[in-house]
């Protein structure tokens, strides 16, 4: 039953849930107040997960200035598409966007319209234009019908009322939202998308007075945006808001099967919307590359590196007028691995965040603690038949520091799972082993066949010049893939580290493990069916980083939770309580390229040659990421970390000699290779010679 | 190979790419004789019943599709296209259909709810066994984008219908060789997609009938 008596009659129409996505400079993004933007991805791997859930509707919002930064040219990664526009974007989600889709920004004309709908779109979305001119929607009504046209108000909750806004927020307009929505509709409207600028990106559910204010004026279909934050609050837009449709921007990005979950906690109230869907049968999760494409691409490097032509280092779109650019308060660049905003003072998102995270109070720690024993007790094993969750452990510093606050503080039994990429530095591999001495606990080791590690090693190095993709996609894998054999339905991980480095998302946001970031971030977009049928590899060869299926996940109600979104993460206090309590050896050599010595035993090329490599893409590495986050904690200024920068980040690490050696490849065809992905914007070649922009002291 | 009636009155990009998901290449033409000599046709649409049935005289195409579906090739009209089947519409006046089943367009009409024109997600029940629905359970739902219907003149025409207004509305039609849907499959995700499956396996078995 719904739980409001007052419910609206349903139709033979379902209500409908539709997800949208932000889109600006072609990734997508997450949005607060409508002024915080943090780059969450690249859209195609969001619209396939969609596609592959069964998903309603989509609506896609491209909040753009311009197109000036659109620039998705990474050639390290498997992208679905190569685009320089908006438009670009819109035509690749139309080919697996199996829904309909209603796309929005930047629409001034009916010929603007006209391009977008034969882009692929089946609505389009106006804004400020209507409100500049309304008779527009009349005029784009009357040429394209009022079924493709939607109306966007944006509204603000003033002191004396709700109003208007136009220009992504920017522009008051001295409208009442009801007025406005009546208006619109009598214009020729065929729906209405309602969004509340004081909800967005706040998760504190729907504003359902807004909503029903504006529904009970019209009788065209209103969509209601902006405030959710738990699947919960979905239903309340139709039964208490009366809107038509749900929808919901930043929810979407952050959980596991969250559109599943929120189609079932409609269900679970009564709400008639379409089955929960997981998994299609014409676009599989796993992705299935253009064997011919992809091979006639890594013959194309091979061939470029075996001649040494990197003059035309493929610059797309932008790309060429781009120049490097360095956040003003840390020393991150903008051309980096991992998606990053730089907002109006030029500093970036991660520094953004670092200072919001600085300012958490101590009683919202406390109130995390309380939400993460909430979750502990919910998943806590009454019986003794299965573990109560399992940690996903490298045997380093936060491996220790997670288990000893499971283990002994949540008095939690877990079980320890660790992916073995056979790379381990020898106090690391100690370390590990010690674990489950240290901890009284039942560790479990997932050691792939070294053979299959070394083909993997090799071709991941030539086709995404990274060697270490087995190991990140192994870390989110293996845990989760013993977790659902063993019906445990809750694996912890330690920090999310993009939050950390990028910001990639609010503290509010509590994301956790998903197939689309494993895929997209940890992978490259790289699944293992890439790797079928190459170096003689099989399926078989692969079972160590094949991910639990949908149906697999949703049946155990699976969840991959990063315990440094519940916890204050002191790097420093942790080193001393797991060497003091639990015997965790530190290491006393010191890494080629970075000033710390805590990070990375696990795996002696993280912090050597695999990022060895970042520098060659991008110019900077590890010691880029360390200081920026040393200047965030006031451990170091910023002309202190320019110095380190400029001095570890271009080292040629010593572990390159063991890792050739371990593949067998020598180190002019590894140089050859990697210098065929330096990124054009950082680096060009001039007398023979690799330069690059160096990162300068003084910020003009 | 299947050929979609570029009539100029319909976003094609979607149906092709629903159909290149399924592995099928289709080309695209508003060019009679190739529409003669196709395997099989696919005829979408949206918009109003006479501007498109005009799109299709203009260019010859409305006697092309009579040739194929009398040398027996299979059709599928989508939405407007599977209205265009029809005798007649009453849609802004009366006009004259392609004629291949027997019926007429009329308007929907709507209980309190309920709203014209009817757009959304809404189940399908199968009225009877047919080669579209082989693979879908009743009360899969479908989009739908429409303010009018088929009401077919041989019930036996009719293989699916939803609930709206006061009586079932027939929102699927099949006669021998000749198919249409009122929703969009290619916009109904795998049940729509599973709707163009059975289509293409039907053209298939045809073709090995023949060889």
């Amino acid at each position: 039953m719904l739980p409001d008596s007052d419910a609206p009659v349903l139709g033979a129409v379902r209500p409908r849930l539709i997800p949208c996505l932000l889109l600006k400079h072609g990734l997508i993004m997450r949005s607060q107040l409508f002024k915080v933007h943090q780059a969450i991805g690249n859209p195609m791997s969001t619209v396939e997960r969609y596609s592959q859930w069964n998903v309603d509707e989509l609506v896609v919002l491209d909040i753009s200035r311009d197109e000036d930064f659109h620039d998705l040219r990474r050639d390290d990664l498997q992208q679905n598409y190569q685009g320089k526009s908006a438009l670009d974007v819109l035509r690749a989600i139309a080919e697996v966007c199996f829904m309909p889709l209603t796309f929005g920004g930047r629409i001034r004309s009916l010929d603007d319209i006209a391009e977008r709908l034969t882009a692929g779109a089946d609505k389009v979305t106006l804004n400020t234009v209507a409100i500049q001119d309304p008779d527009f929607i009349a005029q784009a009504a009357r040429r394209f019908g009022s079924q493709c046209i939607v109306v966007s108000i944006d509204v603000r909750r003033q002191t004396n009322g709700y109003e208007v806004w136009g220009d992504g927020g920017r522009m008051p307009t001295g409208r009442k939202p009801e007025d406005w929505a009546q208006e619109v509709e009598r214009l020729g409207a065929g729906e209405i998308l309602l969004n509340s600028i004081d909800r967005d990106g706040s998760g504190l559910g729907y504003d359902v007075e807004l909503i029903r204010l504006v529904a009970e004026a019209v009788t065209i279909p209103v969509v209601a945006l902006g405030g959710v934050g738990r699947y919960e609050h979905f239903p309340s837009a139709i039964s208490q808001g009366h809107a038509s449709a749900m929808s919901a921007a930043n929810i979407f990005h952050f959980f596991e099967l969250s559109y599943s979950h929120a189609k079932q906690a409609c269900l679970d109230v009564g709400l008639p919307v379409r089955p929960v869907g997981l998994g299609s049968r014409f676009l599989l999760r796993e992705q299935l590359y253009d064997r011919k494409k992809e091979d006639a691409r890594i013959q194309a490097r091979l061939e470029r590196a075996k001649a040494a032509d990197y003059s035309k280092s493929h610059a797309v779109g932008r790309a060429e007028k781009q120049t490097v650019r360095w956040c003003s308060k840390c020393v991150y660049p903008g051309i980096s691995a991992a998606p990053m905003e730089f907002d109006g003072q030029g500093v970036c998102s991660g520094c953004r965040m670092a200072e919001m995270k600085e300012q958490i109070h101590s009683s919202e720690w406390t109130r995390r603690g309380e939400l993460l024993r909430e979750i502990v007790d919910r998943y806590r094993c009454r019986d003794g038949s299965r573990y109560d969750c399992v940690i996903a452990v490298s045997g380093g510093k936060d491996s220790y520091f997670q288990t000893h606050v499971i283990k002994n503080e949540l008095k939690l039994n877990p079980l320890l799972v660790t992916y073995n990429g056979n790379n381990w530095t020898e106090v690391g591999w100690r370390n590990m082993l010690h674990m489950k001495e240290a901890f009284d606990v039942d560790h479990l080791l997932i050691s792939p066949s070294v053979t299959v590690l070394k083909k993997l090693n090799r071709l991941a190095f030539t086709v995404m010049g990274d060697m270490n993709w087995h190991a990140h996609i192994g870390i989110m894998t293996a845990p989760m893939r013993v977790a659902v054999q063993y019906g445990i339905p809750l694996v912890f991980y330690g920090e999310h580290g993009y939050l950390d480095l990028c910001g990639q998302f609010s503290m509010d946001d509590f994301p956790e493990v998903a197939y689309r970031n494993r895929l997209e971030h940890y992978g490259r977009g790289y699944e293992w069916t890439y790797f079928v049928d190459r170096e003689g590899l099989t399926a078989r060869n692969l079972i160590p980083w094949q991910y639990p299926t949908d149906q697999q996940i949703f049946d155990v109600g699976l969840r991959g939770v990063f315990l440094g979104n519940y916890l204050p993460w002191e790097a420093n206090e942790h080193i001393k309580l797991v060497v003091d309590r639990y015997g965790f050896e530190t290491s006393s050599e010191p890494f080629d390229r970075t000033y710390r010595t805590m990070s990375n035993l696990d795996d002696m090329h993280e912090n050597g040659v695999h990022d060895y490599l970042k520098y060659i893409k991008f110019g900077y590495g590890r010691c880029t990421d360390h200081a920026c986050k040393d200047i965030r904690a006031g451990l170091l200024n910023r002309d202190q970390a320019v110095e380190l920068v400029n001095r570890y980040d271009p080292v040629k690490p010593r572990d390159l000699r063991r890792w050739l050696e371990y593949v067998g490849m020598s180190e002019e065809a590894f140089d050859r290779i990697a210098d065929t992905f330096r990124d054009p914007r950082v680096w060009t070649m001039a007398n023979g010679r690799w330069q690059r922009q160096e990162l300068q002291k003084r910020i003009e | 190979m299947i050929v979609i009636v570029d009539s100029k009155i319909a976003n094609l990009g979607s149906v092709i790419a629903a159909f290149r998901r399924l592995g099928e290449t289709v080309s695209v033409s508003d060019d009679p004789d190739t529409v003669v000599a196709a395997d099989a046709l696919v005829l979408p649409g949206v918009g109003a019943f006479g501007d498109g049935m005009e799109s299709l005289r203009r260019r010859g195409l409305d006697l092309a599709i009579h040739s194929a579906v009398q040398a027996g090739k299979p059709i599928l009209g989508i939405c407007l296209g599977m209205q265009l089947l029809a005798e007649e519409s009453e849609e802004f006046g009366v006009h004259e259909g392609l004629g291949l089943i027997p019926g007429r367009i009329v308007k929907l009409v709507s209980k309190p709810g309920e709203r014209v024109p009817n757009i959304g997600w809404c189940d399908v029940r199968p009225t009877r066994p047919s080669v579209l629905f082989r693979q879908t359970s009743s009360g899969t739902a479908f989009y739908f984008v429409h303010s009018y219907h088929f009401l077919c003149a041989d019930q036996n025409d009719a293989v699916a219908a939803i609930d709206f207004g006061h009586a079932p509305v027939t929102v699927a039609v099949e006669r021998k060789n000749i198919f249409g849907v009122q929703f969009h499959p290619e916009k109904s995700q795998d049940a729509g997609l599973g709707v163009l499956e059975s289509f293409v396996t039907h053209i298939k078995k045809g073709a090995d009938h023949v060889a």
